[in-house]
């Protein structure tokens, strides 16, 4: 679970000592009991157990509490690995260092595997904003110097399409319980040309935040909450000239991000387009598999483009919005109360209670990407008059790979895979999702909201917060991102063409749309188109 | 022993053998024969070729140190003392060719290729594609346009900072203090700034600074909101960054001044405008062309505040030639296109510098 999310759930059900300890007690409890008499699977007296270190609310757990949760959760491991096995088996895990965690978690939970197998793991820590760099280079550069790394999956056309990973054995997929996975973390995802290489730790997607004081009866907009774009921008101009209930200044609707943001900010048209661009047909909606022809100037993109143009052109935003990243629409918009509507990660509904200068704790609500009274099928050319919802599941999660560099060494690979195994293993993947972790909930497990109730969450708010997370990740219309190389290049290259469109140095939408296209079709070519299109198909799982 | 010469500056007189000069002269083409064999072999090799070679291009550089090596310590051996000399200055030179020269050669060549860190294809030469390709590039011609901006803004900046360094120069109360407090900016790093004051002070709604423009009348302070004003605020920001910079030079140029110059202006009359246009402007001409000079190279660098802040916008308005390549360098790793941006630009530079120092080298003497 990522840190923000974890004490906004703590301070939003104001957690007293009373409460805690009746769910420690009641895990306890549960624990005692003879193992026939907990679970039939033995799992859950370990999910259970593992669940109270070092129990919720009870601060910040520890290098040695990750240990403890890495050590109770060996079981696996030790089904597939003797003891001592990987005796002189040194491993070299390339990761990030976000906020103490990630590789910090890593450590203490590998350290029982690494006393168990006898391996030892060397690490490489990096800053967020070194990743992408240092991983981009080692790629180009074949110097590679890592035998695990923990990786976006964005980066798997980088990665996998250059053949640089080691393929997953079964028996790591059994271990791992991949079936348990949310639908769109399934293949094609983690897979290359039908080959699996991922080992899932993380899942994320954007999901709909929006203000329940302006919506319902005798509020501000006297409408329910919108479900289609169309309604979010038809509110959004509605709200011209009138009064936030909360903070007295002028009421805003919603809140596109107009500024780049490293290739990011490219996410957030894409929660509009993905509505009227991703149809149920095609698992395409950004390029055509078959040419790598863009579709970002088609109908249903350029329809995106417009909406926000037609905010602009309206006076709806907030003034100044032509400089306002993602991170300012969030943090010092939505959070402040500036705005009604947002599309964000997981991060903002964590903020909204537990961040200072947050002033709209109490009146947050969520959902999923909103959607379409229509939808563009790019297949025929056509807008169809029919509801289209399509969650855009934006970077897609953070996840274990092992890198072809084992290859050649049974006993090498065998310990690296055993090792990813381990970190994104069933039950220690609980743990992660319900501590302050970096990671967001993954499997349709996590969503066991009993689970958490019986930890001492409270499960109604649980249910509320993260039940938008489980609708995304399941939906069957679901946007997934391409995975090919290069894709930030072509998203940094949008938010160039895109601030050119919002300042007016285009003639229309269209103009904007097809500058992107222009720009991408450079980048294709650059790349290599062959390669590209080969990629894509083996990333759509065509 | 050689009793001709320069003996003054010999410690001993060296009588070497040819044999012995015969050594030094193999150590040097020997290690030079091995770093170019293994070179042209490892180039096969990484260009398809050859089957034989390395896998990373280490052992070339291990060659190379030997080769280095080799041809400082054959200075000894074949030059003896005077040989001992050489080497107070072969090693630094060296190393200066293995750091500036040849990356910047490394560098002129990557310009030319399509590289794209992506491309499965590695560095691929494409002649004057790049150049053509910036020749159309609408970006960077705007952001050269804007780094003209950019520089006009120092002459403005050079004013405020004379007049400054005058006042701090005056006898006035709590010259030092002021001093200080002048200081300030100085020292806080441009990405503090960005931060501190464009992304916190002007933020439009909490910022203190928004808010007193809002309580002055302005009903929605939009710093950044328009091309004009987004500009004008990043030439603010680095202007109060850097003003001091000029002024501490300034002031140090006043204070060098030689007083009996200007006392001898005021026997004679001149008013105080009158003094500083005829006596004291001519004579701080030396040291305003300098701080002038290193300012506006300064300024061509910018990037920090403007990528921080704004990202180039609205609309690329702000957006400088080292944003502009930050940008395509880093998020889009167009790795030969951004060098072969940044190549040019230092060309640019190095002419536009040339002429500058040209046009004002007269003006650099301190008159007599």
């Amino acid at each position: 679970m990522k840190v923000d999310l974890y004490n906004y759930i703590v301070a939003a059900q104001k957690m007293s000592r009373r409460q805690m300890l009746k769910g420690s007690a009641a895990l306890g409890a549960v624990a005692m009991m003879p193992k026939a008499a907990a679970r039939a699977d033995g799992h859950a007296s370990v999910r259970a157990e593992i669940l109270k270190i070092p129990g919720v609310g009870a601060g910040s757990p520890t290098d040695s509490d990750w240990q403890k949760v890495g050590e109770m959760c060996l079981g696996a491991t030790k089904e597939n690995v003797a003891e001592g096995e990987f005796a002189g088996v040194e491993l070299t895990f390339m990761g990030l260092n976000n906020q103490n965690l990630h590789n910090f978690l890593f450590r203490g939970f590998l350290k029982p595997w690494e006393a168990y197998t006898g391996a030892k793991i060397n690490w490489i820590d990096l800053a967020q904003a070194d990743y992408n760099a240092r991983l981009q280079q080692s790629i180009a550069t074949g110097t590679v110097d890592f035998d695990i790394v923990e990786m976006g999956a964005p980066f798997e056309g980088d990665v996998l399409g250059r053949g640089m990973a080691s393929e997953m054995p079964d028996w790591v997929k059994d271990q791992i319980d991949m079936d348990d996975y949310v639908d769109y973390l399934k293949a094609p995802v983690g897979t290359w040309d039908g080959k699996t290489y991922r080992v899932s730790i993380d899942g994320d997607c954007h999901t709909f935040a929006y203000r329940k004081d302006y919506f319902g009866e005798g509020s501000v907009t006297g409408r329910d909450v919108p479900k289609t774009w169309q309604e979010i921008n038809a509110v959004s101009k509605e709200l011209i000239g009138k009064e936030d209930p909360l903070t007295g200044l002028p009421a805003h609707g919603y809140l596109d991000p107009l500024k780049g943001w490293g290739g990011f900010g490219f996410y957030f048209l894409e929660n509009r387009a993905s509505a009227y661009a991703k149809h149920p047909n095609s698992p395409a909606w950004l390029f055509d598999p078959e040419t790598m022809k863009p579709m970002v100037n088609n109908p249903a993109w350029v329809q995106a483009i417009q909406d926000v143009m037609d905010l602009i052109e309206a006076g709806a935003y907030p003034a100044d919005q032509i400089n306002a990243d993602p991170g300012t629409t969030a943090f010092q918009q939505f959070l402040a109360g500036t705005g009604s509507m947002l599309m964000w990660w997981g991060d903002v509904g964590s903020s909204a209670r537990t961040s200072d200068t947050s002033v709209v704790g109490d009146v947050v609500g969520f959902g999923i990407n909103p959607a379409s009274d229509r939808v563009y099928n790019a297949k025929d050319g056509a807008w169809e008059d029919t509801m289209n919802e399509a969650p855009n599941m934006a970077y897609i999660g953070w996840g274990v790979y092992v890198m072809a560099t084992v290859e050649g060494d049974a006993k090498k690979k065998k310990a690296a895979w055993s090792a990813a195994a381990h970190l994104g293993g069933k039950d220690l993947s609980l743990w992660a999702s319900a501590y302050p972790s970096g990671f967001q909930p993954y499997r349709q497990s996590h969503f066991q909201f009993e689970e958490w109730e019986e930890a001492g969450y409270d499960r109604a708010f649980v249910e509320d917060y993260l039940g938008s997370n489980a609708d995304s990740y399941n939906h069957p219309n679901a946007a997934i991102e391409p995975r090919i190389p290069g894709i930030f290049q072509y998203y940094s290259v949008a938010e160039d063409e895109l601030a050119k469109g919002y300042a007016g140095q285009y003639g229309s939408a269209q103009e904007t749309a097809d500058a992107i296209a222009a720009a991408w079709e450079k980048i294709t070519d650059q790349i290599g188109r062959d390669s590209q299109i080969a990629l894509y198909k083996a990333s759509l799982g065509l | 022993m050689s009793t001709e010469g320069d003996l003054l500056h010999t410690v001993t007189a060296d009588n070497i053998s040819e044999s012995r000069r015969r050594l030094g002269r193999m150590m040097v083409w020997g290690s030079a024969a091995v770093f170019f064999l293994l070179a042209a072999m490892q180039f096969l090799h990484d260009t398809g070729h050859s089957d034989i070679g390395f896998a990373t291009w280490r052992p070339v550089l291990f060659a190379y140190l030997l080769w280095a090596t080799a041809l400082c310590g054959a200075q000894v051996v074949v030059n003896g003392e005077k040989g001992k000399r050489t080497l107070f200055v072969l090693p630094a030179a060296l190393f200066v060719i293995s750091l500036v020269v040849f990356p910047l050669l490394f560098a002129l060549y990557v310009s030319f290729t399509n590289w794209n860190l992506a491309s499965l294809n590695g560095p691929q030469p494409n002649g004057w594609d790049n150049m053509r390709q910036m020749w159309s590039d609408a970006f960077y011609w705007n952001a050269l346009k804007n780094m003209v901006y950019y520089v006009l803004a120092v002459s403005v900046e050079y004013v405020i900072a004379f007049g400054l360094a005058l006042l701090l120069n005056a006898q006035i109360r709590a010259r030092k203090f002021f001093r200080v407090v002048f200081l300030l900016p100085l020292m806080l790093s441009p990405v503090a700034v960005s931060w501190m004051v464009g992304k916190s002070m002007m933020e439009i709604r909490f910022g203190p600074l928004a808010r007193l423009a809002r309580d002055l009348g302005w009903d929605s302070p939009s710093f950044f909101g328009t091309p004009e004003m987004a500009r004008f605020m990043i030439m603010a920001m680095d202007a109060w960054t850097f003003i001091p910079f000029m002024m501490i030079m300034l002031l140090a140029g006043l204070q060098a001044l030689p007083r009996e110059v200007i006392e001898a202006s005021k026997v004679d009359g001149a008013s105080g405008w009158q003094s500083f246009k005829e006596v004291i402007f001519p004579l701080m001409l030396p040291v305003s062309v300098t701080a002038i000079v290193i300012r506006i190279i300064f300024k061509l660098k910018l990037a920090d505040i403007i990528i921080n802040i704004t990202s180039g916008g609205p609309g690329g308005a702000t957006d400088s030639v080292t944003s502009f390549i930050f940008r395509e360098y880093r998020d889009r790793s167009n790795v030969g296109y951004g060098t072969l941006l940044a190549m040019v630009y230092l060309v640019l530079i190095v002419i536009f510098i040339t002429l500058l120092l040209k046009a004002v080298s007269r003006f650099m003497e301190r008159p007599a």
